[in-house]
């Protein structure tokens, strides 16, 4: 039987059975498409339903040939069938406004065919501008007009520019009127494009006028809306349209004027934003008669007292504007005047103020307008580093002071990033002069300010300064107390010794504080150390200097250690040295072999944390080496470091701090031995330091073995030492857990697979009574992170992304424990999650918040100081980000929050529980939170008189936004 | 209630004292802080002026130096000075202390605000509004008055 299509009859079955031909509508194009039916055969068969007299019907069968056509291979038709589909579109346009939305749809359909002409719519425009009112159309039918336009001028732009005027007069009768905010954002978007193609023409002010006035944007979307478009997306889009040609510059200019001076501080904003993105089109013409009136608006825009953004796009926009005049500095006496205003100004408040805010309020002006542009900051820099000195001068307050020394090292940096120094040379020359006065007094803040500003205007100071300055700075190295100006003191020589090497040479090191002369006196000798140690990074300086600190260790001096301290310190800083330095200095002056014999003496008899200075001053030392230096090394003095440690577990540390920052891929046949011993102490030594750092080796090496054959070696070995030990000792096993832990992390974090194997060995002991706290105790080794273990400092592999790895792993294998917890083993079930929470990124939990609030909130019942730590962190998080995940367990969270608020071992825990009562507060929707409101105020009352001034104050917080739940004049918007 | 031009319309402004620096003892549990200054200063601090966008402390309204704790006999006394001497808020800015060191104390604390001697020319019937436990109330059930004060106090 042949389909309905093949027959006249299809034309009533659109109209009395539309629900079902509709669906048939696939088949019918297959037809099409393999031959057996031809598109004007079908179109007759329609010819009732077209025709009909029922302006209803004519819509079904508009509606049914537009779906054909929509779904038609876009490359069918050819050329005249679709000049005739589209004349007959056009000609359906005229008909009844109900058959209008399936034309409109079914055109937009037609112009994409590949076959579509773009003479066609020079019968089509007319027909539409003329037949239908946009205006009057339903939302979606208007969209379908607009994206006709845009199609058709993303076809072909030329022609569209060929029929000029009158087609930009339809759009923009088209859009006049629009309210639509999706249909807005769509046509800003199209516009800010099409203005700038399409030539307007006398059409210029009309089009202007039509854009502008949603200028500024005054929108407030649904609530309901599932997918909101903002305020801001709009002003954002609507911004470029109203400057996309400089032809709207004059009427731009005038709008923009009138809404800076509005109330409505939303309107401000967008004026100064629209006023930066002008500046990318407009030309400097445009500005110079408003000038005056734009300085004005801005100048009182940035002395706003309490509005930051607003602030802030105030400069943004000064600095475009100036930077924009500033193209004309040569030709128009305009941008001078403007800069001068601005000068005067901003002069005016610097004198004017008495507190440090409103100069720096000045301040920030000036500073905006020279980094606008080459001339703006030449001539500021020339007017104004006098000014401020001299005003230093002046002796105003001190604060006063040291923000003007600010000011001055700000400026000259920004004329030196500009490369204009040599245009203020004379200006800034005594600059210097002005710190040398700043750090000659004894107060810390000027001091600090004038070195600082020293340290920034280096380039223009002079050789007879420097005197001067190192006496002040060698007394601070021998006397300041406070730990801010000693480092700073000691940055600043480095700067000179940089500068001038020979004078400091002579000055510091052989002079005053040559290490010889010093021993006398202890503390003075402490205190110069670590600028010595600073000074050897300098090329001129190491070799002096770090000889003889070699000569005290290697003398093992009593101050041996402190030289130690100071260098392990210093030398752990790569800014100050660089690995290259390392290694120059351990290959010119073998800095390893006299610290480990110095080790070796010391390490039963001196305080553990000077031994510790000691393995940390080797290992850094070994890590900046590179691969075949560190092989020397270990070929050198591993047999040594075996044999004392097969004496006693102490010296286990000394194989450790040579092993632990090697290079992956550094291996020797000693490695297998090392293993052994590593295994021995981490697991039978009773030295705990010893057995941790056994265990951090294993991790070590297990992370840095290459692939293949030298990992499965490591790796089987272990695996079969391992399985070899017994688990009836319980001391035993929880050594073995905490090794799994170090284990898993080294395989986690080098992208292993196998971690998993070793991970859920710990999850399964979490459902254990006895051992379930050094489960938890493992999770937590393996979500931290140490510099002194697995950093990249010692050039471990570390996988993007593991800790994220290891939550849903996690998350995942937790779960089967789930079901075999009991009340004693439940804590640590929590305690584990906590602690990979805390590290698990923030956008992770965020999206697994359904899985993890109810963890969060079990965890508020217990008592473990950590876990609740974390668990109220996270909690908070939630409250900002997501409250829907926990605002349905208000009731049950509230009273653990109280409850907490009181906890007595922590005022960790009260201060984070009270915060998050406060971001409930804050967060929640008035109705959620009004039932509790009384007992919530009357529960806080006792954390009021807290014993600690810290929780207090938190509680005074937290309690002061209850009493605003709900009460006239809350901040809120529901 | 908006008033068009304010009483003070250029007032002096002062600079803000840095936060209370947190020294060792603020973290170890076993010391206990007792209520200081310095602490009820920080409360009251920044209130707003109800018609500046600026705090009390940058007004000097109110400062460190006219404020009294005694611990031991659970009281403390306040003393605000008004920018100009026939301020209007003068009562208002009273209110707005008194209603947050309300919130913000403990219950054991007898508070009393008052004007600084000799710093508004209606000294005393300030006073006695501020201390008259009744009227303080019956201002709390009034909404408008309400809804400014929230509004003051709310950055405290």
């Amino acid at each position: 039987m042949t389909s309905v299509w093949y027959k006249p009859e299809l034309a009533d079955l659109i109209i009395s059975r539309s629900d079902i031909i509709f669906t048939e509508t696939q088949s019918i194009i297959s037809d099409i498409v393999s031959g057996r039916l031809d598109i004007s055969d079908l179109v007759q068969n329609m010819g009732g339903v077209l025709t009909s007299t029922e302006p209803e019907n004519r819509e079904k069968g508009m509606r049914f040939y537009t779906k054909i056509l929509k779904e038609m291979p876009r490359d069918y038709l050819n050329e005249m069938q679709v000049k005739f589909i589209s004349k007959f579109y056009i000609d359906r346009l005229k008909d009844h406004h109900c058959v209008v939305p399936p034309v409109l749809e079914g055109y937009l359909a037609l112009i994409d065919m590949t076959e579509y002409k773009i003479q066609n719519c020079t019968d089509f425009l007319p027909v539409l501008f003329r037949e239908i009112s946009c205006q009057a159309q339903l939302r979606q039918d208007r969209y379908n007009i607009y994206t006709i336009m845009q199609k058709l001028c993303d076809k072909d732009i030329e022609f569209m520019k060929y029929i000029g005027t009158d087609f930009v007069y339809g759009v923009i009768s088209a859009m006049d009127g629009e309210r639509d905010p999706r249909n807005l954002l769509f046509l800003f978007a199209f516009m800010s494009n099409f203005i700038k193609t399409v030539p307007l023409g006398h059409l210029v002010d009309e089009m202007f006028d039509v854009i502008s006035c949603y200028f500024p944007i005054d929108f407030h979307p649904s609530k309901d809306d599932p997918a909101a478009v903002t305020r801001d997306d709009l002003a954002n889009a609507l911004c470029p349209c109203l400057c996309a040609i400089p032809q709207f510059g004059d009427s731009c200019m005038v709008l923009l004027i009138e809404k800076l001076d509005s109330n409505l501080r939303l309107a401000k904003i967008d004026s100064l934003k629209l006023l930066v993105e002008s500046c990318k089109t407009f030309t400097p013409q445009t500005y110079t008669p408003f000038l005056r009136a734009l300085w004005s608006s801005l100048n009182r825009e940035m002395s706003h007292k309490t509005d930051d953004e607003l602030k802030l796009v105030a400069h943004e926009a000064l600095a475009a504007l100036v930077g924009k005049m500033a193209t004309t500095a040569d030709t128009d006496q305009a941008f001078e005047n403007f800069l001068k205003g601005i000068l005067i100004s901003a002069q005016t408040t610097i004198a004017d103020a008495t507190t440090v805010a409103q100069f720096v309020k000045g301040a920030k002006v000036l500073l905006t307008t020279a980094n606008a542009s080459d001339q703006s900051c030449a001539t500021i820099t020339r007017a104004m580093v006098p000014a401020i000195v001299a005003y230093y001068e002046l002796k105003s307050t001190p604060k006063l002071q040291v923000a003007s020394l600010d000011l001055i090292g700000d400026l000259y940096e920004c004329a030196k990033n500009k490369g204009l120094l040599n245009e203020v040379r004379a200006q800034v020359s005594n600059v210097p002069q002005v710190c040398l006065a700043a750090v000659s007094r004894t107060s810390k803040e000027f001091q600090l300010a004038g070195f600082r500003t020293l340290m920034r205007v280096q380039d223009c100071l002079g050789e007879d300064l420097v005197l001067p300055f190192v006496e002040v700075l060698i007394y601070n190295v021998q006397h300041a107390l406070d730990n801010d100006l000693l480092s700073t003191s000691v940055e600043t020589i480095h700067m000179f010794a940089r500068k001038y090497p020979e004078l400091i040479m002579n000055l510091v090191v052989k002079g005053k504080c040559n290490l010889d002369n010093l021993k006398q006196d202890k503390m003075l000798f402490q205190k110069r150390l670590n600028l010595l140690t600073n000074l050897a990074s300098i090329d001129d300086f190491t070799k002096v200097i770090i000889e003889q600190m070699m000569k005290i260790i290697i003398d093992n001096d009593v101050e041996a250690s402190h030289v130690v301290e100071a260098m392990s310190a210093q030398m752990s800083e790569v800014s100050v040295f660089s690995t290259e330095k390392v290694t120059q200095i351990e290959s010119d002056h073998g800095l390893i072999e006299p610290v480990l014999a110095w080790l070796y003496r010391e390490i039963s008899s001196s305080s553990p944390d000077s031994v510790a200075h000691g393995f940390a001053l080797i290992a850094n030392t070994v890590g900046s080496l590179p691969p075949e230096k560190q092989q020397n090394i270990l070929a050198k003095f591993t047999p040594q470091a075996l044999e004392r440690c097969a004496q006693d577990d102490v010296f286990f540390s000394v194989i450790e701090c040579l092993y632990s920052p090697l290079h992956p891929g550094v291996y020797n046949s000693t490695f297998e031995e090392i293993l052994k011993v590593s295994l021995k102490v981490a697991l039978g030594s009773e030295n705990e330091t010893a057995r941790s750092k056994g265990c951090a080796l294993i991790a070590h090496m297990l992370n840095k073995a290459e692939p293949g054959q030298q990992f499965e070696l490591l790796y089987e070995l272990l695996k079969v030492r391992l399985s070899a030990c017994n688990r009836d000792d319980e001391k035993l096993c929880t050594r073995l857990i905490l090794l799994y832990g170090w284990i898993t992390k080294a395989l986690l974090m080098r992208g292993s697979e196998m971690f998993l194997f070793w991970l859920q060995k710990i999850i399964g002991t979490i459902s254990t009574t006895r051992y379930c706290n050094d489960a938890a105790e493992a999770i937590k080794l393996i979500m931290s992170e140490s510099q002194e273990y697995l950093s990249p400092k010692q050039h471990c592999r570390i996988s993007l992304l593991y800790k994220q790895r290891m939550f849903q792993t996690f998350s995942g294998l937790s779960d089967n424990v789930k079901q075999s917890l009991t009340p004693e083993n439940k804590e640590s079930y929590l305690l584990s999650w906590a602690y990979v929470m805390d590290k698990a990124p923030k956008t992770v939990l965020k999206n697994e918040a359904a899985k993890v609030a109810p963890i969060v909130i079990d965890s508020l019942e217990y008592s473990n100081k950590d876990m609740l730590v974390v668990s109220l962190d996270v909690l908070c998080q939630f409250v900002q980000a997501s409250p829907e995940h926990v605002s349905s367990s208000l009731n049950t969270i509230l009273p653990r929050l109280i409850n907490l608020s009181k906890y007595m071992q922590s005022m960790d825990v009260r201060i984070k529980s009270l915060e998050c009562l406060y971001e409930i507060a804050n967060n929640f929707r008035t109705a959620y939170l009004l039932p509790h409101k009384q007992d919530i105020l009357l529960d806080l009352a006792p954390s009021l008189d807290d014993k600690k001034r810290l929780v207090r104050s938190v509680a005074v917080r937290a309690r002061s936004r209850w009493f605003l739940v709900g009460a006239p004049g809350e901040d809120k918007d529901n | 209630m908006t008033k068009s031009v304010a009483d003070n319309v250029n007032p002096n402004i002062y600079d803000k004292e840095s936060e209370r620096e947190k020294t060792a003892a603020d973290f170890d549990e076993d010391v206990e802080d007792l209520f200081d200054e310095r602490e009820i200063f920080d409360l009251i601090r920044n209130i707003n002026d109800p018609e500046h966008p600026l705090t009390l402390e940058e007004l000097r309204v109110v400062e460190e130096s006219n404020i009294r704790v005694d611990n031991k006999d659970n009281t403390v006394v306040v003393n605000f000075t008004p920018t100009i001497p026939h301020c209007s808020m003068a009562t208002l800015i009273g209110l707005s202390i008194r209603v947050q060191l309300l919130r913000a104390l403990p219950s054991r604390f007898k508070v009393t605000v008052e004007v600084s001697e000799g710093s508004h020319v209606s000294e005393h019937a300030v006073n006695k509004q501020l201390a008259d436990k009744e009227r303080i109330a019956a201002a709390l059930e009034n909404k408008n008055l309400v809804q400014i004060i929230n509004q003051c106090i709310a950055a405290a």
